[in-house]
């Protein structure tokens, strides 16, 4: 074989090892991924099955013995973006995907009456936001604008609490959520102190829906009289 | 909308493994060690030359300095119906030197200007030309005259680069001229160059004749006598330490005019005129790699823009939906903030960190394997950031000008 003919192939060969090298290697990332999101879930599981502990065992207990619930909501926001990122990689249709969305779900919801418990037991000062969401193509627009909003707005008020749902997923507790919060499938659709609220326009707009001052300290443009 | 663009990165990546292979074999290896040999062969070096009154002293003066017996080497200034004083600069300059031949005639175009020096040197063995905008270092027929070793040899090509770059875009095509020196000389070990450039190329001057000369070539003349010598057989070779420094186009209109001169002629001459070596086994890896790809390079690079530029403008349109009123310190904010797991890989992303790695890896090779001396940081961030877009122009100019029979002027 002639030395171009056999660089030819051996040069087929190695482009074909690189290619392949190169997937590995993002699969292998993808899979990282996934673990760390198994692991993250794992942890807040026994978080939150510690506070709910703490809290049945100490319900005549100073509140803040209970501080731990802020950073437990901020790592369930924290995780809630990481599964959306590798959802968006793997696709909503990975099995992976599905099982740690479920999971995820179901922490959200413990997580969300957890709140509800603390912010009606020690008269904390936050609020809850529901937010429902659909991958399916075509029926949800403005839900990519909402998300990062809500993320937004929950960074410029910590004490909003954002609970994502993804309404389509196949999960008995999410379909009991949405049948005693009375939510239609119309997106994005959130609840908000009871009150159901479908589409996104804007951030001005959505900060309607919450007390005048509750994003007070973020606007740096207004002043207080 | 990426997958379009897979195909294409996989033959670039192969392309350039390919190359480097290459590199590495004993032909490339055997051309790097070739040395003078002290043979020194007649000569004649011919300058075609249309309105170059500002070069064209330095020109000549250049190759009388070539290191070679005054008596093995005459010099052919044509002037090719110059408008401006450089008939006038020639016979004030070099009407009456023993070595220099000045010849004026009517504009014919640069083919004709070549094969009326061709026929005046009627006593050199070889002939070679020079671009009346190109230098020549004084070593340099000393490291061409060795690749005529063999008698199919009909052509021998050399190390071009920028002479003396100013602004950032000479400074970028000398990146790309570099990189070109690595790839001339990889492909000549394989008879690949299909190319004997005008800066500075020497040919056998009776081969040269029997193929017909040199013709109009769809203005690149150089190109077309380097397809046909490959049609008719003939090897091209390398001299990758014979040295020349060429003028180029200083502003971005005359780059886009050249550029768009040389890749229709390319269109023009592989398409039309030597289609019949595409493909074509019987010659080997021009006919069956490189050709092919240079025409894929063509395409792909618009395909390549056209598809970035419409998914950057989604994503762009994306974001501005999302960041909407929403404090720009936030957005910022959050852009800024890294995390390993929000790393943006895809093959896409890695497989274009690969294959330009893998320039970079040839820019060094060409710098180094002719010891041109350049400093190329500069050039090669600016060629990395904005060539590729710059190219787009002339690329989808010249697709155009095929597709609708369009001729532009030469400058």
């Amino acid at each position: 074989m002639s030395i171009p003919a056999k660089n030819a192939l051996i040069s087929l060969l190695i482009t074909a090892a690189i290619i392949a090298s190169v997937v590995f290697a993002i699969r292998y990332l993808d899979q990282q991924r996934v673990a760390q999101l198994n692991e993250l879930q794992t942890e807040l599981a026994t978080d939150t099955l510690s506070i709910e502990t703490q809290f049945a065992l100490l319900e005549e207990a100073p509140c803040e013995a209970l501080t731990e619930g802020n950073t437990l909501s901020r790592e369930v926001t924290s995780l809630g973006e990481r599964l959306s990122f590798t959802e968006n990689r793997l696709g909503s249709d990975d099995a992976q995907v599905i099982q740690l969305k479920k999971q995820y779900t179901l922490l959200e919801i413990r997580d969300y009456l957890l709140t509800k418990r603390l912010t009606e037991a020690c008269d904390v000062d936050s609020k809850v936001a529901l937010y429902f969401y659909s991958n399916t193509p075509g029926t949800c627009e403005d839900c990519d604008r909402a998300s990062y909003a809500l993320g937004y707005l929950h960074n410029a008020n910590p004490s909003l609490r954002i609970y994502s749902f993804d309404y389509n997923l196949d999960l008995g507790a999410l379909a009991t959520l949405i049948a005693v919060e009375k939510v239609e499938p119309r997106f994005p659709a959130f609840v908000i102190d009871g009150e159901r609220i479908y589409g996104f326009e804007s951030v001005d707009d959505f900060k309607t829906y919450f007390p005048k001052n509750f994003f007070a300290t973020s606007t740096a443009t207004t002043t207080e009289e | 909308m990426e997958f379009i663009v897979y195909p294409f990165l996989f033959i670039a990546l192969y392309f350039e493994v390919f190359i480097l292979l290459t590199f590495l074999s004993r032909p490339a290896r055997e051309r790097r060690e070739r040395i003078p040999n002290g043979a020194t062969p007649t000569v004649a070096m011919i300058v075609p030359c249309w309105n170059e009154e500002a070069t064209i002293v330095e020109n000549v003066t250049s190759l009388l300095a070539l290191d070679y017996p005054e008596d093995k080497l005459s010099i052919v200034a044509v002037n090719d119906g110059s408008t401006d004083s450089t008939g006038e600069i020639l016979d004030r300059h070099f009407a009456n030197h023993p070595r220099v031949a000045v010849i004026h005639q009517e504009n014919g175009g640069k083919h004709a200007a070549l094969n009326t020096g061709i026929a005046h040197a009627e006593h050199a063995e070889f002939v070679g030309c020079l671009d009346a905008d190109s230098f020549v270092e004084s070593d340099a027929l000393r490291e061409v005259i060795p690749c005529f070793d063999r008698p199919e040899v009909a052509a021998a090509t050399v190390a071009m680069s920028v002479h003396n770059p100013r602004n950032l875009l000479e400074l970028m095509q000398n990146v790309e001229y570099i990189l070109g020196i690595a790839l001339r000389h990889v492909l000549s070990a394989v008879n690949g160059i299909y190319v004997t450039p005008g800066p500075f190329s020497l040919y056998r001057r009776d081969i040269v004749q029997k193929v017909g000369g040199f013709r109009f070539g769809h203005q690149t003349e150089d190109m077309e006598m380097a397809l046909r010598l490959q049609r008719e057989g003939y090897w091209i070779e390398n001299a990758v330490r014979a040295r020349v420094y060429t003028k180029v186009p200083p502003t971005l209109s005359g780059l886009i005019t050249q550029r768009t001169r040389w890749t229709s002629g390319f269109l023009r001459n592989v398409a039309f005129d030597y289609r019949e070596l595409v493909g074509n086994p019987k010659y080997g890896v021009l006919g069956l790699l490189v050709l092919p790809l240079g025409f894929l390079a063509i395409l792909g690079g618009v395909l390549l823009f056209v598809t970035l530029a419409v998914s950057k403008t989604q994503d762009f349109v994306r974001a501005y939906m999302m960041h909407n009123g929403i404090p720009l310190s936030y957005v910022i904010d959050n852009a800024l903030s890294f995390d390993w797991f929000y790393l943006p890989v895809s093959v896409f992303a890695l497989v274009g960190i690969v294959a330009l790695v893998g320039i970079v890896l040839f820019i060094v090779i060409g710098k180094t394997v002719s010891r041109t001396p350049a400093k190329l940081l500069s050039g090669m961030i600016a060629y990395g950031l904005v060539y590729r877009f710059l190219a787009l122009i002339w690329l989808t100019r010249s697709l155009k000008d095929v597709a609708f029979g369009t001729h532009r002027p030469w400058r």
